[in-house]
């Protein structure tokens, strides 16, 4: 539970007035341009920086005074990898289960098999790490914290520099920890992956949480950001209260050959709109909606694009 | 926002091994780097061979001062000088650990700082010592040390120089900022420490802009120290006390010096 969480380096602010609370075993996507304060937020969490205002609590233990216990219930996969190169992919996991579970020796390496094999790694895992591809060192990253099991897993930037198929494994196994009982955030800027794999989504900008909710619920707030287009061949001058007696729809216009309808909730006004235009005679001969998307969402919080 | 409730639930998550175990852990860390690259090892204990039976032997013959066998005097004074520069290496280690983002990583283990600045200490110190272990067989079998408890003495002291020179070296690493300004000044402090030191010449024979320094050198404690249990079967109770305090302000320093970075935020 972030409360008002805050950090400042010098000037900058790097986070700013943080408040949001997760819910357990849920997948938060953390959704914001680079430069927003995401990492800075999970470090802070992390324990690794101290927040200057505000508190950070994990499972009810605070991250400042009482960081050992929010260390023991945390596992952080950073969005550059954090391995030794000199170390192979099997022993930078092998420590870091040693560090942070009390896995006998064989659970131990039970689990790195399984978590190695399933993202692809098994074979490369005598391979230092240095020696890697970006992709490879990543996946190694990644699968840290999926070997750990910890109860809070962040995951910053987890799919970045992977392929198609490595980003399906990861989103995967994040799914997978999650229903095994971690509580998940993954922090990224790729809305899909936010997308696919969170049920709340939190969008930061320029250190501020400027929104949170369901993907739906986001979606909902851009006002009359969706267009239902209807292609008409004859119909009357469309009368304004068949359209706005629904309070989803903000704006409507009319051109020779269609309707162009701006409102929320399309999906489930359409065949509404349909049935009340067919009605009052309206010859329709095809319909298309077009939907919002988290795009369209991080546009209106945010006013800029994702990179 | 909400901002009440429990972030998540006690399931049946694996927990972490308790503290000791997890500081032991960090050293080994820092141990298990040296034994990766076992040709490092092999390498400067070549090394150090050539430098003993060319250098010192050449050394030895030319230089005569009466009552001392320079020879012997230089082969313990090369092990504890190689103990020291070894010592250093960890202040290298955490500041580039710093620079890529390591350093975040392993501060977000579950290891109280205290236990992580220890076990990195500690780490640091006895890979020193697994340096310079063969180093020190190697004369200890040419000189014919053979006296158990001094070897104990000296094989201690030498300990006592790395754990000291580790707290050194992370105080520094701590405390500046710039790279190039930290590689400057860990080499120069080096230079001094070992240097201006009894590990390789005696006091009486150093320019007297060195001689001032070098009774302070924390390598002449040990080096003073090793020579007396070695050499002499005695226990030189004033350089050893000099260690010990070396070993207390410094470890002190670099531990509070890191803890109060670290608590602060690694770059705040």
């Amino acid at each position: 539970m972030f409360d008002k969480a805050g950090k400042r380096f010098g000037n900058v602010e790097a986070v700013k007035d943080f408040s949001l609370a997760i819910q357990d075993e849920e997948i938060l996507g953390l959704l914001g341009p680079n430069g927003a304060g995401k990492t800075t937020l999970m470090l802070m969490m992390g324990t690794v920086y101290r927040p200057t205002s505000g508190s950070i609590k994990v499972d009810g233990f605070d991250a400042v005074d009482q960081p050992n216990e929010v260390r023991k219930l945390i596992g952080i996969a950073f969005q550059d990898p954090r391995v030794d190169g000199i170390l192979n992919a099997f022993d930078v996991l092998n420590w870091h289960l040693k560090m942070t579970t009390s896995l006998g020796r064989d659970k131990r390496e039970q689990r790195i098999e399984e978590v190695l094999k399933a993202l692809d790694l098994w074979e490369a895992r005598g391979k230092r790490t240095w020696l890697m591809s970006g992709g490879m060192k990543k996946k190694v990253e990644d699968a840290k914290v999926l070997a750990q099991r910890p109860k809070v897993a962040v995951f910053d930037e987890p799919t970045a520099f992977l392929d198609v198929p490595s980003r399906l494994l990861v989103w995967d196994m994040i799914r997978k920890l999650r229903e095994e009982g971690s509580t998940v955030i993954v922090a990224t800027n790729m809305m899909d992956e936010a997308e696919r794999l969170s049920r709340t989504i939190a969008i930061m900008n320029r250190a501020m949480l400027v929104g949170t909710g369901t993907s739906e619920q986001l979606k909902g707030t851009v006002k009359g950001g969706e267009v239902l287009e209807l292609k008409t061949s004859s119909g009357p001058k469309l009368s304004p209260e068949l359209l706005t007696q629904f309070k989803e729809v903000h704006d409507f216009r009319q051109t020779e050959d269609k309707i162009l309808v701006y409102l929320n909730y399309g999906r489930l006004l359409l065949p509404k709109i349909v049935e009340i235009l067919s009605g009052q005679g309206f010859k329709i001969e095809s319909v298309h909606l077009k939907e919002v998307t988290l795009e369209d969402v991080f546009l209106l919080y945010t006013g800029q694009r994702f990179e | 926002m909400s901002s009440s409730s429990t972030l998540v639930n006690a399931s049946s998550k694996a927990t972490p091994s308790a503290g000791p175990s997890l500081m032991a852990q960090m050293a080994l860390r820092d141990i298990s780097v040296l034994f990766r690259t076992p040709w490092i090892i092999i390498s400067r204990s070549l090394a150090f061979i050539i430098q003993l039976f060319v250098f010192a032997a050449l050394i030895s013959q030319l230089v005569n001062v009466p009552g001392l066998d320079f020879f012997q005097y230089y082969a313990v004074g090369s092990v504890v000088g190689t103990v020291g520069s070894i010592a250093f290496i960890i202040g290298y280690d955490i500041f580039e650990e710093a620079e890529e983002g390591v350093l975040d990583y392993l501060l977000t283990l579950p290891v109280s700082r205290r236990q992580f600045i220890i076990g990195r200490a500690l780490g640091g110190a006895v890979r020193a010592m697994v340096y310079a272990t063969p180093m020190f067989v190697i004369v200890a079998v040419l000189e014919r040390f053979t006296n158990p408890l001094s070897l104990a003495v000296a094989f201690f002291d030498l300990f006592l120089l790395a754990f000291g020179i580790t707290g050194l070296s992370i105080t520094m690493a701590v405390s500046v900022r710039s790279a190039n300004r930290f590689d400057v000044v860990l080499a120069l402090t080096e230079l001094a420490i070992a240097r201006a030191s009894t590990a390789l010449y005696p006091i009486a024979y150093m320019p007297v802009y060195v001689a001032a320094l070098a009774p302070f050198s924390p390598v002449s404690f040990a080096a003073d120290s090793a020579r007396a249990a070695l050499v002499g079967s005695s226990l030189d109770l004033l350089s050893l006390a000099g260690l010990v305090a070396f070993v207390v302000i410094f470890l002190g320093l670099g531990a509070a010096f890191y803890f109060r970075k670290l608590e602060g935020g690694v770059y705040a």
